[in-house]
């Protein structure tokens, strides 16, 4: 039976509610469906509300695509299908996605078939500690058209499928991998010292390719005689990758087998995978390189071997002979020498700049002579001497600096009167950039702004406290079985401490109950104890021993267990408080929850626990808001106790964010015992379509990954009723519900007392 | 006292890396203590019992965890056919006897045990057993040593200043490629060229600290797999139960290290 349109779109517009896009939109969308069997359209709108939430574009697309995927998938394997696209669109966008969509066949459905392809995002995490082993570095591994390596990263195809098992084409993978770190570490890409190294020009391999009529052959031929010196070297390093290698090598196709005219690069591949080898009176050209290539299975070489072959060789070869047909070996790839010059003058770059730095750490601290009147003449000769040692010491490295920092290391040697900021400003004014600047205030004695620009440094660090990042995290979609991968946005936000009464009245009101409360904590404290008739201890239990030794008179047989034991138990325990700041909890409850915060904070004044004050709201998933009150090493002073008043109501309730920020906070804290505590007074929900089953759902697996992370959540919800959602949420014995809004502040304080003793 | 059981009659094989020993010798000839440093099983216990060997002093380890109380170093009564007896801790014996106690991966001990070898790491040389009111002087031959691992503990575990700053620090770190040779043929008994391997799969470990490796393959280990080969097992098998299996449980970690060893071997 097959649908109208107008029936799909009501159809559509039910599973899209509240949303209502527009109705163009959604014709285009829905009309190539129209072909479609019921079944089938069940099944591709049964996807639609995990798509929808996650971008609205992507759903249209998945609609266009979700028919034509049908006819190499089957109806149950789109679930599977779109979990997968929605991890591509959230790793690499709609582009991705949509690339990903228009390739089923290739991407997908192969794999669900158990083809032999393999693909790189499989087979990564298997092949980056091995090549992050292999070099003693971190060197990952990208997907790119090309193999190769810019000497920080290696470049891989998406996926190989050339050979016919998984077996053999993840071997492929390894063997690339290991080829590009070797091509690395034997120096393939190492230009010999005849060739000057220059600043910002082409590699000087490049320049040396230049320097023959005909530079790409020059570089083909290089790159095959490399290839065979670095093969050998493999053969040294990794002996048992090249046994392997011996049995597949000869089994990948080559360029040269369909053509009946083989050229010499042809031959030499052919000769290097197969051992196939052209009979020696074929060519005086070929019998030459083919005994330059085989130098190379006798000792290992540099690449000065290989650049004299390529020089005895290219007057040699005919013009007739064209190397453009014959494309490299799959893990040769090409040599991307124009990147890894590139990356070698950032790298000199960053190195001039940490150069500079460190040469300002040594100066002398800024003397201010205007300041130090007692200063004797003499004296101030004796700086200067000092500055001018200065410029010696780093004499050694005056080549490398660029020509801005002569003239700055010349103004701090004859700098008889340092110049103030301005002046120093004003001096490299007529120069732009970000360099100047900073050159100018490592004059005056200002550090770490340099430091910013740089990916590596000390002072990174320092900055980072400073300033805290807004952190990201995944959402749970229970329709998608799967998370919405970076979805929301958490941002600390300091809370203004606020002056009024409050603390005050709340101790007052309380008194007698802080003061119970005191003395019922001080009783968890009990960190020593004695444990006496122990087989062994500390000291004698006289008590037990005279007992045995009036067995013995008895004639009974006298107890062993004659020993005190001091058993220390450490209360190692660290609790984080997450308040609901939504705008629900405005009036009673929220003045009950702040009492219960002051209360509880005077009670744990007398425990060594440690503990942390976290409050949350906020609108929407990009502006989730979490307030810190009390940190975990942070002393309860008046500034929390200001801070604890200002509490109040705010926006939504998006709750499982702020558990997942504060638990990611907690994890790294080591305690025996690691409590999460949340206050909150109902469902979770936010102004956007954050409610009802989708968010208690993202709210339990926020739990669950909380007490995966070694974290006991517990939860105590005010509410007039308890509901039924709360088991299921929090779990059946890990949360409370207090009706009573005025016993929150005394049962709060039990409750944490119970929960940890 | 008696402590022919600690003495160490046969030479221990230990190849120096660097100053360790005259260092260790000349703070023993003034009385210092000494602090070793360094990744697990990189020789620090073998250096100990060399050190003791060529000091002809008996060597007394006591590995050191987080219950082990002041009673356990210094000694307690004990009661023995219905008297009270005293028995000396493995710390008070080594000072009674002049011979050389080991401390091993001091950290893992409370805080509250490390203070008792205070005094006696400090010019004072003294040992207070406050249970039988006596103060005990060191004899000159007597050394304290104490060793910790700064890799893996945590911060809570770091030791004090106060009692790291009695001590003269010995770094000790897996040996350079070809010494690392030279020990697992030796102690491995395996032949140069897969002793060779061996070391060039520890240093790969090594490498991996940044993708989830804790630490990377220790010298101990190595030889651990060497004797494994010795015994007839075939290379990967040895190296996947000596190596792998030993350095993590992680499945994706253990896929890399299998590639290595599939690599090398």
């Amino acid at each position: 039976m097959q649908m109208d349109l107008e029936s799909l779109k009501t159809k559509f517009y039910q599973l899209v509610a509240p949303s209502l896009p527009n109705e163009w939109d959604v014709e285009a969308a829905l009309e190539p469906l129209l072909d479609y069997e019921a079944e089938y359209l069940d099944g591709i709108f049964s996807q639609v509300p995990a798509i929808w939430p996650v971008s609205h574009s992507l759903c249209f697309a998945y609609l266009n695509a979700a028919g034509p995927a049908l006819s190499c998938l089957a109806v149950e394997e789109l679930s599977l299908w779109v979990h997968s696209l929605l991890d591509r669109y959230e790793t690499g966008g709609l582009r991705e996605a949509r690339l990903f969509m228009a390739d089923v066949e290739q991407q997908y459905a192969c794999r669900l078939r158990g083809e032999g392809g393999v693909r790189l995002l499989d087979v990564r995490s298997r092949l980056q500690p091995y090549v992050n082993g292999l070099a003693g570095k971190e060197m990952p591994l990208v997907a790119a058209d090309e193999v190769g390596t810019d000497s920080e990263s290696i470049f891989l195809p998406n996926t190989i499928g050339v050979l016919q098992t998984h077996e053999h084409n993840f071997f492929l993978y390894k063997l690339i991998v290991s080829f590009q770190w070797a091509s690395l570490s034997s120096g393939m890409y190492t230009a010999p010292q005849w060739l000057e190294v220059t600043r910002k020009s082409a590699h000087p391999l490049d320049r040396f390719f230049s320097g023959f009529s005909e530079p790409e052959k020059a570089r083909s031929l290089y790159h095959i005689f490399e290839t065979a010196r670095v093969l050998n070297f493999l053969r040294h390093e990794l002996p048992g990758l090249m046994r392997e290698a011996g049995v597949i090598l000869p089994l990948l196709p080559l360029t040269g087998d369909d053509s009946s005219q083989l050229n010499l690069l042809d031959w030499l591949q052919r000769g290097l995978l197969r051992d196939q080898w052209p009979v020696s009176s074929s060519s005086p050209l070929l019998a030459r390189a083919v005994a330059l290539m085989q130098r190379y299975q006798e000792e290992e070489m540099d690449n000065l071997v290989s650049l004299e072959a390529v020089r005895e060789l290219m007057p040699l070869v005919p013009a007739t002979e064209v190397f453009t047909g014959t494309s490299p070996l799959l893990f040769q790839g090409i040599m991307r020498l124009q990147e890894m010059r590139n990356l070698g003058v950032k790298e000199q770059t960053d190195k001039e700049l940490r150069l500079m730095m460190t040469m300002k750490a040594q100066l002398p601290p800024k003397v201010n002579k205007t300041t130090q009147p007692h200063l004797e003449p003499g004296n101030t000769a004796g700086q200067e001497a000092a500055d001018t040692a200065l410029v010696i010491d780093t004499d050694s490295a005056w080549e490398q600096l660029p020509p801005f920092l002569h003239s700055l290391a010349q103004r701090i040697d004859n700098s008889e009167s340092q110049p103030s900021e301005q002046a120093a400003d004003q001096e490299s004014s007529g120069k732009s950039g970000v360099v100047e600047q900073a050159s100018s205030a490592s004059g005056v004695g200002k550090s770490g702004q340099l430091f910013s620009r740089l990916s590596r440094g000390p002072a990174d660090a320092k900055t980072e406290e400073k300033t805290v990042e807004p952190a990201v995290y995944d959402e749970w979609d229970y329709r998608r079985k799967g998370f919405r991968k970076n979805w929301c946005v958490v941002t600390e936000k300091e809370l203004a401490p606020v002056h009024n009464t409050f603390i005050e009245q709340t101790l007052k009101k309380y008194r007698g109950q802080i003061r119970r409360l005191r003395y019922q904590f001080e009783l968890l404290q009990t960190s020593e104890r004695f444990i006496r008739r122990q087989r062994d201890g500390d000291d004698i239990d006289f008590d037990a021993l005279v007992e045995s030794l009036a067995d013995v008179r008895a004639g009974h047989p006298p107890s062993d267990r004659l020993f005190i034991r001091l058993a220390r138990d450490q209360r190692d325990i660290a609790a984080s408080f997450l308040v609901d700041m939504s705008n629900s909890t405005a009036g009673w409850v929220g003045q009950s929850i702040k009492e219960a915060l002051v209360l509880i904070c005077e009670a744990m004044e007398v425990l060594n626990d440690r503990y942390a004050i976290y409050g949350f709201s906020g609108m929407r998933r990009l502006r989730c808001e979490i307030f810190p009150i009390k940190r975990l090493e942070e002393r309860y002073s008046q500034t929390v106790r200001q801070r604890i008043s200002a509490i109040g109501p705010r926006e939504y309730t998006r709750m499982a964010p702020a558990i997942r920020h504060v638990s990611s906070l907690f994890a790294k804290v080591e305690a025996k015992v690691r409590l999460l505590i949340v206050l909150s007074d109902g469902k979770p929900e936010d102004y956007d379509d954050y409610k009802g089953e989708y968010a208690i759902e993202d709210t339990r697996h926020a739990l669950l990954e909380a007490k995966a992370m070694g974290i006991h959540p517990f939860c105590i919800t005010i509410d007039r009723q308890a509901h039924e959602y709360m088991a299921h949420m929090y779990g059946e014995v890990n949360y409370i519900f207090i009706d009573k809004i005025n016993q929150l502040p005394s049962r709060m304080s039990e409750i944490y007392r119970t929960l940890t003793s | 006292m008696n402590l022919d059981a600690y003495q160490i009659d046969t030479e221990p094989f230990y190849l120096s890396t660097g100053q360790e020993i005259a260092i260790a010798e000349a703070a023993y000839h003034d009385g210092t203590p000494l602090l070793l440093k360094g990744p697990t099983g990189c020789g620090k216990t073998r250096f100990m019992q060399y050190l003791a060997w060529r000091l002809r002093r008996p060597l007394v380890t006591v590995s050191c965890h987080d219950d082990l109380s002041t009673s356990d170093l210094v000694g307690r009564y004990l009661i023995r056919s219905g008297e009270a007896v005293w028995t000396d801790g493995p710390l008070t014996m080594a000072v009674r006897a002049g011979a050389i106690c080991y401390l091993d991966e001091i950290v893992e001990a409370r805080k509250d045990t490390t203070v008792v070898i205070h005094p006696l790491a400090d010019d004072r040389r003294q040992l207070p057993i406050e249970k039988r009111g006596e103060l005990l002087t060191a004899p000159p031959e007597f050394m304290l040593a104490i060793s910790y691992n700064p890799g893996y503990q945590s911060v809570l575990k770091d030791l004090k200043t106060s009692t790291r700053q009695r001590f003269v620090a010995l770094s000790f770190d897996y040996p350079e490629p070809d010494k690392e040779v030279e020990i697992v043929c030796r102690e491995g008994g395996l032949a140069p060229e897969m002793a060779k391997s061996l070391v060039k799969l520890a240093v790969m470990t090594r490498g991996l600290k940044d993708s989830g490796l804790v630490e990377g393959a220790s010298t101990r280990l190595l030889i651990l797999a060497g004797q494994l080969i010795g015994r007839g097992i075939e290379v990967k098998t040895a190296c996947r139960a000596a190596i792998s299996e030993a350095l993590t449980d992680d499945r994706e970690l253990l896929a890399a290290l299998d590639e290595m060893v599939s690599s090398l071997f």
